[in-house]
């Protein structure tokens, strides 16, 4: 080997940074690459929806009362066609689109901070809290999540905030879970008693110290917890419990479309393929996440 | 054995009083004054609603008032419907055949297809099967299924006009006492031409539709499960010996793969119920799932109150009986702890 090519006792040892590992490994994974890919698109219409969607998502055009997409003959104004109200699909779409991922990262983030606070709560305090906190738990779990989800709706009313909240807390569980099981696994370890014996106050141990080092599979949870949410708050959207007419929410837009199963199946078949391929998306995403954080499943 | 029984068996008892707790503080938070309800909109005496709130347990202090209730429900009196004006006990146990019928189809539709495929998929990693099985698996378990039984009346009820779009059976041609509840079942006991493919005809739809997110998580978890399994020293020492493909990986290593398998459909359980309530309101399916939808927009809390608690109950006790199985399949986690 000629001696201008070989590496640097530098660059033998440098260790590439863990930020580029996670990358290249994320990148190597096709599917997790296609799945970011479209994400990034939606979360781009949801962004820009004002700019990008033709017509304003509740504007009626009565004389264009379900017109058909493009592909079937309809006008190019209207290129996924109109509902049973002359609304452009094309345009609640992207609104909707705009709601969803509000929906998911939202719930996703109160479930998160909520979750893990309990989870780590429940590792640390121990004894009693630990066993009410993991009883609560087991009885969200124990209780269909749709059911409970309607529940709440139920108690509160239906809306799109009260939708967030129920879904939230259905949520819950899987955060509390992750994290109290992570933080007792860290809790064990020699570096957490030196920070305790050095005098580390309880709350700065949790977030400092316990806290970053149980986030690779809370992360996981946290990408596959956008898209159960989306499927949830549609599921309630559809079965008219959760944001109320006339937001395009895809869910609540499919349950307007059931009447036209017969007659104009596209207006049926649109919002839903919207929601399934969000959530197939985001599930590559997240599959990507867990593979590259997770360095036993790291492909050597 | 015994004591892992009884420990498993003791852990749920706290649970099902968490449960009850929380559906007996989730019917106060409930809109609207139970005794107004009754009453309905004209007024009432103050000495005939000091009466009603007596009757209904309501003077007596919050703490009293769950003693009662968890009481009640040790009698098995889960309250009276106000739709119906029947036991909601009763009421629940009436629709529940048709939810169980649908979700045991639904998984077996998942388990007969998933598991095979998931093992084809293993021993063919990397092929044009195993990626093409996880494409799909992916779609499935992403599926929102609402849509999916939309899009299933679509083509087969609508375009194709080969299976029905609602209900268990054709209610015009066939009449019939439903002994068992289970309408294939009672179909078959009835002795009329063709009712037991009518109603079969009747299930498949919704058992597709709620069996496929089940079939995705399957599929996937045998594959992995079964990769894991084949990478073992006892599946090498197998073919070492020389047994036919066929047998080590059919016998020898499908046994040991199908563990975490069983855990995972125990474990759906919760998420079947939550798809019945989805699929049973698409196919207008007299079970539990769209009575409990019913229920909310009839404000029949009564209803909902026991209702979740009864779907609930079933939950745990699945989960129960699935980690006994567990236990009596896999000595480890007996002897663990």
């Amino acid at each position: 080997m000629p001696a201008d090519v070989a590496p640097t006792d530098a660059q033998v040892l440098a260790q590439p940074s863990p930020f580029a590992a996670f990358a290249s490994a994320f990148r190597e994974n096709r599917g997790a690459t296609i799945g970011l890919c479209v994400l990034v698109l939606i979360v781009l219409a949801a962004i820009f929806a004002d700019l990008i969607a033709p017509h304003a998502p509740s504007e009626q055009f009565r004389e264009f009362v379900r017109a058909k997409p493009v592909w079937a003959g309809g006008t190019s104004a209207f290129p996924l066609g109109t509902d049973g109200d002359g609304r452009d699909t094309l345009s609640r779409l992207i609104f909707g689109a705009r709601i969803s991922l509000f929906i998911g990262v939202s719930v996703m983030a109160f479930a998160f901070v909520i979750g893990v606070a309990l989870g780590l709560l429940a590792a640390m305090a121990g004894s009693l809290v630990d066993v009410v906190v993991t009883r609560l738990m087991d009885v969200i779990m124990a209780t269909p999540s749709l059911v409970l989800a309607v529940v709440i709706v139920a108690i509160l009313g239906p809306s799109l905030t009260n939708t967030i909240v129920a879904v939230t807390l259905v949520g819950l569980p899987r955060y509390v879970r992750v994290a109290r099981a992570a933080a007792l696994g860290e809790l064990t370890k020699d570096y957490v008693t030196a920070a305790r014996v050095a005098g580390v106050r309880p709350l700065r141990l949790a977030l400092s110290t316990v806290l970053p080092n149980c986030l690779a599979p809370l992360i996981v949870q946290a990408a596959l917890g956008v898209s159960d949410a989306i499927l949830e708050a549609a599921g309630l959207g559809f079965l008219g419990l959760g944001a109320q007419p006339p937001t395009p929410e895809w869910g609540a837009m499919l349950a307007d479309a059931r009447e036209f199963i017969r007659s104009d199946p596209w207006i049926v078949t649109l919002p839903g393929l919207a929601i399934l391929i969000s959530v197939v998306a985001i599930n590559l995403t997240g599959d990507g996440l867990r593979d590259a954080l997770d360095p036993k499943m790291r492909r050597g | 054995m015994l004591i892992y029984l009884a420990r498993r068996v003791a852990l749920t008892i706290p649970t099902f009083l968490a449960l009850m707790f929380a559906t007996f503080v989730a019917i106060r938070l409930v809109p609207g004054d139970p005794v107004e309800v009754r009453m309905g909109e004209r007024g009432v005496s103050p000495e005939r609603l000091a009466m009603l709130c007596h009757q209904l347990g309501l003077d007596q202090p919050v703490w009293r008032q769950f003693l009662d209730y968890v009481g009640q429900i040790a009698r098995g009196d889960f309250g009276v419907s106000l739709a119906t004006q029947q036991k909601v006990l009763t009421e629940f146990f009436t629709l529940f055949p048709a939810t169980l019928e649908l979700s045991f189809f639904a998984i077996a539709f998942a388990v007969v297809i998933g598991v095979p495929a998931g093992v084809v998929a293993a021993v063919r990693r990397g092929g044009v099967f195993d990626q093409t099985l996880m494409t799909i698996s992916l779609f499935g378990y992403s599926m929102p299924i609402f849509w999916w039984g939309l899009v299933l009346i679509m083509l087969f009820s609508v375009t194709l006009g080969v299976a029905p779009v609602s209900g268990r059976i054709d209610l015009i041609n066939y009449s019939f006492d439903q002994p068992t509840g289970f309408m294939l079942v009672d179909a078959a006991l009835s002795d009329q031409p063709g009712a037991v493919w009518d109603a079969a005809r009747h299930l498949i739809l919704p058992a597709v539709v709620l069996g496929t997110v089940p079939l995705g998580v399957i599929a996937r978890m045998t594959r992995s499960s079964m990769l894991e399994v084949l990478a073992e020293d006892y599946v090498r020492t197998a073919r070492a010996k020389g047994l036919s493909p066929f047998r080590v990986v059919g016998v020898h290593a499908l046994r040991n793969a199908l563990l975490p398998v069983v855990t995972v459909i125990g474990l759906s359980v919760s998420g079947l119920m939550a798809g019945a309530v989805l699929t049973e309101n698409i196919f207008s399916w007299p079970g539990v799932g769209s009575w409990l939808i019913q229920s909310i927009f009839r404000r029949d809390y009564p209803a909902l109150q026991g209702g979740v608690l009864l779907i609930s109950t079933v939950v745990i006790l699945v989960n129960l009986a699935v980690d006994l199985l567990y236990g009596l399949i896999n000595p480890r986690i007996r002897h663990a702890r």
